[in-house]
This record gives C-alpha cells, sequence and structure tokens, in this order.
C-alpha cells in the first residue's frame, strides 16, 4: 500500500536550462581519489 | 594511468617510478571506478536506465574524471528525458578533456536544433509546475500538465512516475498501469515505475474479482440503481449511467437539417453580404475605368474627325487643281495652243488671222475677268504678247480693210463680220464701230445700230464720228423703225424699236419725238474722216 504522500516526496523538481550553470559549478564535488590524497598528505606531514 | 602525485605515467610496479610513492589504493580506486562503469554500461545496454545511472554515479564517486563514465552518465540522462542533466554532464566532462572528447559531438547535436532543446526545457518547466500543482493537492491540473509534458517530451521518466502515482491516488487503476507500462518501455527496472505498476495491478485484480461494490484505495463503487453506477474518485462522487439512450435516426436527421439551415443562414448574413459589396466595388473601379477609357477614346474620335474634315477640303482643293490641270483650258492644252500660233506664225508670217483666230482660243479660256486662272510662265506671257502685239494689230488692220472694202460693196454681212473680228481684236476703234453700226443699220437692224452707235457715243466722245451717231440715234432710228413697221408689216422682229432709256442715258433732256429731220449721211462722216 503506497503512501502518497511519501511517494510524492520522492521526486524534486528536474533540471532547466536556466538551472545548468548552478549545477555544473556545484558538481566539482570531492571523489575518492581526493580523499586518498589528502589521507596520504597528512600521513607523510604526521610521519614528519 | 598517471600518478596522482607526480603525473608521470605508471608501471606495472605497486609504486611511481618516478616518485616513490604506493600507488595501490589509487589502482584500485582506478579499478573500482571502471567497474561501476562496466556495470552502467551494461545497464544501459539492457535499458536499465535508472540502474545505470546509479552505476554511473558511484564511478564517477570513484574518480570524477573517468570520462567515459561522464559521458555515458549524460547519453542515459539523455534518454530518460533529463536533456539538460545531459548537457551539464557532457559540458564538465568537456572542461576536464577538452581534446578528443565525444562529448563534442552530443554537444553539438542538441545545439543544431535550438528548437528542440527550447520544446524539451519547456516540457521540463511544465514538469516542474505540475509538481507544485501536486504539492498544492490540484491533481487534476497536474495530470492535465503532466499530459502535455508527455507529448512534448516522450521520454521524461519521472513525468511517467508522477503521473501514474497521481492515477493511482485518483482510482484509475487502468490509466496508472498504462501510463507506467509505457514509462518502462523507457526505463525498464526503474524501481519506482515497477513499484507503482505492482500497485496499479493489484487493485485492478481486486477490483475486478468482486462485482458487486467494493471499497478502493482512494475511490469507491455503487451501484446506486439499475440506469447507473456512482462511485468515489477522490473528493469527486462519479455517477455513470450504464444505458445511454441512443439517438434515433428522425433526431439525426433534424440535426443535420437544423445544421443546414444555420449555415445558409450564416452564408445569407455573414458571407452574401460581404461578397456582394465586394462584387459592387469592383463594378465601381470598372466603371470608372470604363468611363474615363470611353472619355479618351471620344477625344482621340474627335480629333479624327477633325483631321478627316481638313483633309477631305484638302483632297477636294486638290481635286480640283488636277481637273483643272487636266481639263479645258489647263496647262497642256494652253501651252497647246500657244504653240499652234506661234507655229502658225512662223509658218506663215503673212497669214495674221489664222495666227489671230488661234490666239482667240486662248482669251476665250480666260475667266470673266479676263484675266488666267492658272498663273502661266514668264516665257510664256512673254511669247503671248509678242503674238498678240505683232498678229493682232495687223489681223485687225486686214479685218478692217476687208470689213471697209465690203462695205462699199454693200456687202454688209461681210462687212459685219469683218469689222466684227477686228472690234474684237481692237476695241478702241471707233471708225470699226461706227461702220459696223452702220452697217447693221443698213442691213435694218435698227436695234444691234442703236446699241452700237450707243456705244460710240458714250465711250468715245472725242469721236470724229459723235455726231453723225448722235444724229442717227435722235432722229434716224426712230424714222427707220417706222418705216421698216410699215414696210414690213408683220415683221417678226418685235423689239425693232429703240429703247428710249438708252437713248436718255446717252442723252439727258433731248427730245426724241421732235421734228422729222433729215437722216445724214454717214458715208459723209466717213469722207470726212478721210481714212477710207
Amino acid at each position: 500500500m503506497l503512501d502518497f504522500e511519501e511517494e510524492l516526496k520522492k521526486f524534486h523538481p528536474s533540471l532547466e536550462v536556466e538551472d545548468a550553470e548552478t549545477y555544473i559549478h556545484h558538481t566539482d564535488v570531492i571523489d575518492v581519489v581526493d580523499l586518498m590524497i589528502q589521507l596520504t598528505e597528512a600521513s607523510r606531514i604526521y610521519e614528519e | 594511468m598517471r600518478c596522482f602525485n607526480c603525473g608521470a605515467v605508471l608501471s606495472g610496479n605497486d609504486f611511481c617510478t618516478n616518485c616513490g610513492t604506493d600507488i595501490r589504493i589509487y589502482r584500485r580506486i582506478m579499478r573500482l571506478s571502471n567497474m561501476y562503469y562496466n556495470d552502467g554500461l551494461k545497464k544501459a545496454q539492457v535499458r536499465d536506465l535508472s540502474g545505470a545511472v546509479e552505476s554511473l554515479r558511484q564511478s564517477l564517486k570513484c574518480n570524477r574524471n573517468n570520462i567515459d563514465a561522464r559521458n555515458l552518465l549524460g547519453l542515459v540522462y539523455f534518454e530518460m528525458g533529463e536533456a539538460v542533466a545531459a548537457l551539464s554532464e557532457w559540458v564538465i566532462s568537456k572542461n576536464i578533456k577538452p581534446d578528443r572528447n565525444v562529448a563534442d559531438d552530443f554537444i553539438e547535436e542538441i545545439q543544431s536544433n535550438p528548437t528542440r532543446l527550447t520544446g524539451i526545457n519547456q516540457s521540463l518547466m511544465k514538469y516542474n509546475q505540475a509538481l507544485a500543482y501536486c504539492h498544492q493537492e490540484s491533481y487534476d491540473l497536474a495530470i492535465i500538465q503532466l499530459k502535455k509534458v508527455l507529448q512534448m517530451n516522450s521520454n521524461l521518466i519521472v513525468a511517467y512516475q508522477l503521473l501514474g502515482l497521481l492515477y493511482l491516488h485518483t482510482g484509475e487503476f487502468g490509466r496508472a498501469r498504462k501510463t507506467l507500462e509505457n514509462g518502462r518501455k523507457i526505463d525498464k527496472n526503474n524501481t519506482l515505475i515497477l513499484s507503482y505498476l505492482r500497485e496499479a495491478e493489484a487493485a485492478l485484480e481486486e477490483r475486478d474479482g468482486n462485482a458487486l461494490p467494493s471499497s478502493r484505495r482512494g475511490g469507491s463503487h455503487t451501484r446506486a440503481s439499475s440506469e447507473s453506477i456512482v462511485y468515489q474518485s477522490g473528493n469527486e462522487t462519479i455517477i455513470q449511467p450504464l444505458n445511454t439512450p441512443e439517438r434515433g435516426g428522425s433526431s439525426t436527421f433534424l440535426n443535420i437539417l437544423i445544421g443546414l439551415a444555420v449555415g445558409i443562414a450564416l452564408m445569407w448574413f455573414l458571407v452574401l453580404p460581404a461578397r456582394i459589396r465586394s462584387s459592387a466595388a469592383e463594378n465601381s473601379d470598372e466603371m470608372v475605368q470604363v468611363s474615363n477609357e470611353l472619355t479618351a477614346k471620344s477625344a482621340d474620335i474627335d480629333e479624327l474627325n477633325k483631321k478627316i474634315s481638313s483633309l477631305s477640303v484638302e483632297n477636294r482643293d486638290l481635286r480640283d487643281r488636277v481637273e483643272a490641270l487636266s481639263g479645258g483650258g489647263s496647262f497642256v492644252e494652253t501651252y497647246d495652243i500657244l504653240a499652234k500660233a506661234a507655229l502658225n506664225y512662223i509658218e506663215h508670217p503673212d497669214d495674221v488671222i489664222a495666227t489671230s483666230n488661234i490666239l482667240e482660243e486662248l482669251v476665250q479660256g480666260k475667266n470673266e475677268e479676263g484675266e488666267e486662272e492658272i498663273a502661266y510662265s514668264d516665257a510664256f506671257n512673254a511669247l503671248y504678247g509678242y503674238l498678240n502685239s505683232n498678229v493682232s494689230k495687223k489681223a485687225a488692220e486686214e479685218y478692217t480693210q476687208k470689213g471697209m472694202a465690203a462695205y462699199e460693196g454693200d456687202n454688209y454681212n461681210e462687212a459685219i463680220t469683218n469689222l466684227q473680228n477686228s472690234y474684237n481684236i481692237d476695241p478702241t476703234n471707233d471708225k470699226v464701230l461706227y461702220y459696223l453700226a452702220s452697217s447693221y443699220r443698213n442691213l435694218g437692224d435698227s436695234d444691234k445700230a442703236t446699241e452700237l452707235y450707243s456705244s460710240l457715243v458714250n465711250n468715245f466722245p472725242d469721236s470724229e464720228f459723235l455726231d453723225s451717231a448722235k444724229t442717227y440715234l435722235r432722229n434716224g432710228a426712230e424714222n427707220e423703225a417706222n418705216d421698216q413697221n410699215n414696210n414690213n408689216a408683220g415683221n417678226q422682229n418685235t423689239g425693232t424699236t429703240p429703247a428710249p432709256t438708252t437713248t436718255e442715258q446717252i442723252l439727258p433732256g433731248t427730245d426724241l419725238t421732235g421734228g422729222q429731220a433729215a437722216t445724214p449721211d454717214p458715208l459723209m462722216g466717213i469722207g470726212a474722216a478721210g481714212d477710207i
């Protein structure tokens, strides 16, 4: 049995052309490689 | 693969041969990213678009610079109707790898058709509007809007999901199932679509299994009577009639007649007046044009008539001139006569009378005023003057001599002929005139004699024969007339009495009824003159 209100919360506004620029700028998130580099750098500093 | 620390190309070792950095974890991360990419590719190939999106997103979380994963994610988004999201992924991909990137082709293809991109964007805006309607509980408006969205962008998966959900909410399970099935054709393993579809099928099975009124989620059916079914759809109560009365043939025919009548009325009141006005305006314009042309033609005709009149006059003048030149008294004939006269004078210089007779024909060709109707050349006039002056004078003298000789021989008829010819040539000779009158008198023609005597008295007042002429006119004419009447009773000549008016004009106050004086002998005057 579906809960309409809960199901409705799963839907979000679709991306329009005017929003594309904002979307592109905020897509530049940190990936796992960045995390690894940061960890490696931190470990090296710690060892020193 | 390059070293994340120094950027050098990595070999098969677990460390970078350039900087010595341990790359084992980095290599695993890269493998993990590629694994997710491969998984997303496989899902995309079997149209599990939502699953492909999840795998590709995982791949990009491991390595955001995975160009293939990002490009494929854009393609999957585009196939799901999310064109703007797809375009954004391709733009990011292009920024990461500007050269030799397949994203260039995708972007170029979308940008080459701005109309299509605009339509997709409008469909997305309508979808957002429909979502807003849903939050405002305006479900009917949301359904209408979503139908429009799917007409414009038939691949938008979220629109199928939302419309299916709305149909389920409003109890339209059949429509919900149909909509969700259409969405499933695009994205086969979409979790939401599958769950909603299962709900719709379950609801349909439940409704079909219960013929009698049964409760449904979001709707209820009740047979209110034998003619209708009443059921609840959301907040609305639907009453559906079971038996719709069929329309009979007569009502159909009546509707057709009404439609024809309405059509004819529209034609009569709307179309025909406009056509009539248009035709009238066209006719008026044509009338004006024809009138102008008629006026111009009339002016041309008047002008041509004037030309015809002037040309007719000119033609008539020319014809008269041609007739004058070619007819009697024409140039040719006149010159011919003059040539004959000249030839005769050259051949017979002494036969001046014959030459004079020929020249007389020229004199007869002159008009009443004695002037030639046609202007002759100077040579003609000179020759004519020469002949006339030499020949006519001699001819007159010869005629006079012959006349006088005939007169003396009492041959008055011959005398009259010669003297008349002489007088015609030279009308200034009073002696010829006197003897011409005397010849007539002696022949008994007193009228002609009186006329010639009168002419002598009037035209030659200084003539030596003036007294003799007056004497005859005063006495002789009347006496001779009386004698003539007495001696020749029944004479045919009734005009022998000289006209008194003529005498009165000659001698005013003269008593023509005076005593009888002896008739003077005309020859006395001749003898006195001593000319003959």
